[in-house]
């Protein structure tokens, strides 16, 4: 609970205000709250279309730059690829994983779920700053 | 479906390599060597008892949604562009 929406509500208690002047009061509170809630998310609300992955680094004094863009469509369709590898692959990449220090389990991983993680990557902003690089993956 | 697909490589001390290539020319010209690599994926997917409409409609979704993919890598004055339209 806000601090206006305290106060109005103790006004309302002590009998300085009608309940009908208290809605207004909330009312014109709310008003004045939504835009500001609004403008704190300055991302575009369309329907973003790729994902981007930024890069900048520096490599024995040298700039180096990466900057990819991959269309969301094209991993919904690798989802749907995947989706196809067989049990017996899975349990060799997941031997292959876990000696490299990776212990994921692919045959967890459901087709729907990673649909879903595609679904909701617009939603998904990671940045990491170190002094010899910048990562940033974005959707837009 | 993609239509073109630009590669452009900067090297120091070479001249800049720019090449555009159509896609649907250079499949026509290849239709046989692509016939052959279906037929390949055919043989895979009923060894390995996957669907083989299924696996073939999926990996045509993953070409059509290439259009638009953009890799651009620079190291210094080497830059390697690919960009699939």
């Amino acid at each position: 609970m806000t601090e206006q929406r305290k106060d109005i509500l103790d006004m309302l208690a002590a009998g300085k205000i009608t309940a009908e002047e208290a809605e207004q009061l909330i009312a014109a509170l709310e008003r004045d709250q939504a835009p500001a809630t609004a403008s704190h998310d300055s991302r575009p609300k369309g329907k973003v279309k790729y994902l981007r992955v930024v890069v900048d680094a520096t490599d024995n004094g040298e700039p180096s730059r990466v900057n990819v863009r991959v269309p969301l469509q094209l991993l919904r369709a690798g989802v749907r690829l995947a989706a196809l590898v067989p049990p017996q692959a899975l349990v060799k990449a997941n031997a292959s994983l876990s000696d490299s220090g990776v212990p994921i389990d692919l045959t967890q991983l459901k087709p729907e779920q990673l649909e879903a993680l595609v679904e909701h990557l617009d939603e998904v902003t990671v940045e990491v700053d170190s002094p010899d690089a910048t990562v940033r993956v974005f959707c837009e | 479906m993609p239509q073109l697909v630009t590669v452009k490589v900067n090297r120091p001390d070479h001249r800049p390599i720019r090449v555009w290539v159509p896609v649907l020319p250079v499949v026509l010209v290849l239709f046989p060597v692509v016939v052959l690599v279906v037929l390949a994926a055919i043989v895979a997917c009923v060894v390995f008892r996957i669907g083989v409409v299924r696996a073939l409609g999926s990996a045509w979704r993953v070409i059509s949604a290439l259009p638009g993919a953009h890799f651009d890598i620079e190291q210094g004055r080497t830059a390697v562009l690919v960009a699939i339209r």
